[in-house]
């Protein structure tokens, strides 16, 4: 890593995470996580709050979770994180250098009703756990009870503080472990060997106000211009999600740390992945061109080949994404967008809502609207019955592909794609 | 075999827009453009029974289509052809409906109408031909109908050397990489000159021609109708909050405004916060009366329709906009004004 910027960069000390399991006190050992509920509740004392119990739920298991919200990677940097979820648990400050700790295969996963949160599900087994990247971890799921008389935007502000710092204090548990592997996460302003393409993300971040918002460094994106940082800060938690809406195309903290896309262009061998640019996506039509037309230019600026655009949300978000492709095309900026699709229950509508007017290379994430069958279950955490059908939350489910948390995840985790029926 | 043939009531010769409530009805015979039809396809094929509907009347009751499908089957029918249906909207969607019912059914369909048709959206399960925009053009579209059904009768697959038109239906199905990787591909692929690769093809979208403005709005019947998600308090009808597949209507008689805690909206697609402290925001009712005393309209509706436009297929927005369009001729409505959200 030397010759590419030793110092700057980071290094990953990866935990892999086999089995889970609740225990009397927190503790990593040999891939098994043992999580304290006593030590976990503590993170969610608040007025807030009444109440919240602490569940499991592993890959094959016959559960359900519905009402999914955020869910986290475990991370840290150091006892207490050492700086990672800048703005929440660490300092506002930019991370993303030095050392930090992962729990791959485990993900903190709060779980119950929130306004504006659409319904979710996700199945540990059977046909529909292939499309939800949580339902391939180990997750230690936080149900709540509202305190009385509590605003809604405070219980939000409660769990997420809360499933961040929990996050941090099982990440904490593994410290001391020797890891199952390193990997080295070069300073992407380091330049990168001769001859690959330089390739950027750039990653719109909802930015519709409560329970419909992302934080950098804790704050929102809203009414900002786009801003670039490095790709290795997601890894320590620069971007969080506080958006709850469409369950299918919502992007979780936990998929921002581990971004698809930047994992897909670092694993590339002949591209170098040169920045991220975090963008607004602003509801209103004149700030989306301007946003998109700031972003080329930020994009230019940092001397991009090439860069591929994702986005949050279904709808007007497509908007953001096709202005984007347009604006770099015309800067000579090969553009890649990420959609998914609204093509209708049987896939013969448009399948975009604004497609782009210049550029055209885009990868389809799936239609969104298409039924997918959830079979029944032995068990459910986050709620008793799925208000969408009114139905027991164990049952067999008919349900649109997108109330499968993150099956058409736009930041590109998921395999389902769209073509011609044969 | 035995055809069913449907039609509007204005091509089975009950009457123009004064007769468009006209109930389903059904005829064993071949019924005015279906006698040229029978002539083209006989001696093979015979058409056994016209059925007909109101375009209103479709438009209004869908259930009407299951209904004239189980008749014509009684009829003893065995494949069913409906139009052409040219650029006419209600008389589409009642093709649509009528030749989805009978694929549902199980019996062999087919529709004729102007690609621009919104019917053809609306169309399940069953193969469309393309027919002229107008009647004038009745004779090079009743030749191409009768050809395809010839083909569709001997159970072959129609494609668009037949004049087939419509949407391809396009499925989910697991790829062998994710996209984020697929993405990356495409990336390498267009650095190294490639320019035509991508997943999504560009989707073609109708473009609407403004109705002319109003003569006289002093003396027009005007409604409100939204898709900003507005229901009474507590959504009696369960309107979904995005990926609406329903409507609702509610009586405005002896309102002056839509007020807070007795209508809320169920919208998902923004903070209803604001929505919720002052409906007449999202319905804008209290205006409306104020310019209806004033005289500067004629008279408001007694009814608004609504939605949710979040998320909506562009299928069922556009079987909305049929469903409240001949719901408002009917109610003899000049204008109305669609709040959007």
């Amino acid at each position: 890593m030397n010759e590419l910027g030793a110092g700057t960069g980071l290094r990953r000390l990866v935990h892999e995470v086999q089995s889970l399991e609740l225990g009397q006190s927190t503790a990593y050992e040999g891939g098994l996580l043992v999580v304290s509920e006593e030590d976990a509740s503590t993170f969610f004392r608040d007025p807030a709050l009444a109440e919240v119990r602490v569940g499991c739920a592993s890959p094959g298991e016959s559960a359900r979770i519905i009402n999914p919200l955020d869910a986290v990677q475990p991370c840290s940097k150091g006892p207490g994180g050492g700086g990672v979820f800048p703005g929440f648990v660490g300092a506002a400050l930019p991370p993303g250098r030095g050392e930090t700790h992962i729990l791959r295969g485990a993900a903190v996963v709060a779980a119950g009703h929130l306004p504006r949160a659409q319904e979710a599900v996700i199945d540990m087994s059977g046909p529909v756990a292939a499309l939800s990247p949580l339902a391939a971890t180990n997750n230690i799921v936080v149900e709540f009870e509202r305190a009385p008389d509590a605003a809604w935007e405070d219980v939000e502000s409660a769990l997420r503080r809360g499933v961040l710092r929990l996050a941090v204090h099982l990440a904490d548990a593994a410290l001391d472990a020797a890891p199952d592997a390193v990997e080295e996460l070069p300073d992407p302003t380091a330049g990168g060997p001769d001859g690959r393409a330089r390739v950027g993300v750039v990653t719109n971040l909802q930015t519709q106000g409560k329970f419909k918002d992302v934080f950098v460094y804790g704050r929102s994106l809203s009414g900002g211009l786009p801003t670039a940082i490095s790709p290795n800060e997601l890894d320590d938690g620069a971007v969080v999600s506080g958006q709850y809406g469409h369950p299918a195309l919502k992007n979780p903290t936990y998929l921002h740390q581990t971004h698809p896309v930047v994992a897909a262009i670092r694993e590339s061998e002949d591209m170098w992945l040169a920045a991220l640019v975090l963008c607004p996506e602003p509801v209103e039509q004149g700030a989306k061109e301007l946003v998109s037309a700031h972003a080329a230019r930020l994009c230019a600026a940092l001397g991009l080949d090439a860069a591929i655009v994702t986005k949050e949300g279904g709808g007007n978000a497509d908007a953001d994404v096709a202005l984007k492709m347009d604006r770099l095309d015309e800067l000579g900026i090969t553009a890649v967008g990420v959609f998914a699709e609204m093509a209708g229950r049987d896939g013969a509508g448009p399948p975009l809502v604004v497609p782009p007017s210049r550029a055209t290379a885009m990868v389809s994430a799936g239609n969104y609207d298409e039924l997918v069958t959830l079979p029944e279950c032995d068990r459910a955490l986050g709620g008793e019955r799925i208000a969408l059908l009114d139905l027991p939350a164990t049952d067999e489910l008919e349900l649109p592909v997108a109330a499968v948390y993150g099956a058409l995840n736009p930041l590109g985790w998921g395999r389902v794609t769209c073509s011609e029926a044969a | 075999m035995r055809i069913a043939h449907y039609l509007n009531q204005f091509f089975a010769g009950v009457g123009g827009e004064d007769a468009a409530d006209a109930g389903p009805e059904l005829r064993q015979e071949p019924v005015g453009p279906g006698r040229k039809l029978a002539a083209s396809l006989a001696p093979e094929h015979e058409v056994v029974a016209t059925i007909f509907c109101g375009d209103d009347h479709a438009s209004t009751h869908p259930e009407f289509a299951a209904a004239l499908v189980e008749q014509a089957r009684e009829a003893g029918a065995e494949l069913l052809i409906a139009g052409p249906a040219f650029t006419s909207g209600r008389y589409g969607l009642a093709c649509a409906r009528v030749v989805s019912a009978a694929a549902e059914a199980g019996m062999p369909a087919l529709a004729a109408m102007h690609p621009e048709n919104p019917g053809v959206a609306e169309v399940q399960g069953a193969p469309i031909v393309e027919s002229g925009a107008t009647a004038r053009e009745m004779r090079p579209s009743l030749e191409r109908l009768a050809a395809a059904a010839r083909r569709l009768a001997d159970g072959e697959e129609l494609t668009a050397e037949d004049g087939r038109i419509g949407a391809v239906a396009r499925r989910n199905r697991m790829a062998d990489l994710n996209a984020a990787q697929r993405a990356v591909a495409l990336v390498r692929d267009r650095l190294r000159g490639g320019s035509e690769a991508t997943e999504i093809p560009l989707p073609s979208f109708d473009q609407v021609t403004p109705a002319a403005p109003l003569a006289d709005p002093a003396a027009a019947l005007i409604a409100l109708v939204t898709e900003g998600g507005l229901v009474p308090a507590g959504n009696p009808d369960r309107l979904q909050s995005a990926r609406a597949t329903k409507w609702v209507r509610h009586s405005l008689e002896g309102r002056d405004s839509v007020a807070a805690g007795e209508f809320e909206s169920v919208h998902g697609g923004f903070s209803t916060q604001w929505a919720n402290a002052e409906p007449n925001r999202i319905l804008p009712l209290d205006v409306a009366r104020e310019m209806e005393r004033e005289g500067a309209i004629g008279k408001l509706h007694t009814e608004y329709f609504g939605t949710t436009g979040n998320g909506t297929t562009v299928a069922d927005a556009r079987r909305f906009g049929l469903e409240w369009a001949a719901e408002l001729r009917r109610a003899h409505i000049q204008a109305a004004i669609l709040t959007a959200t």
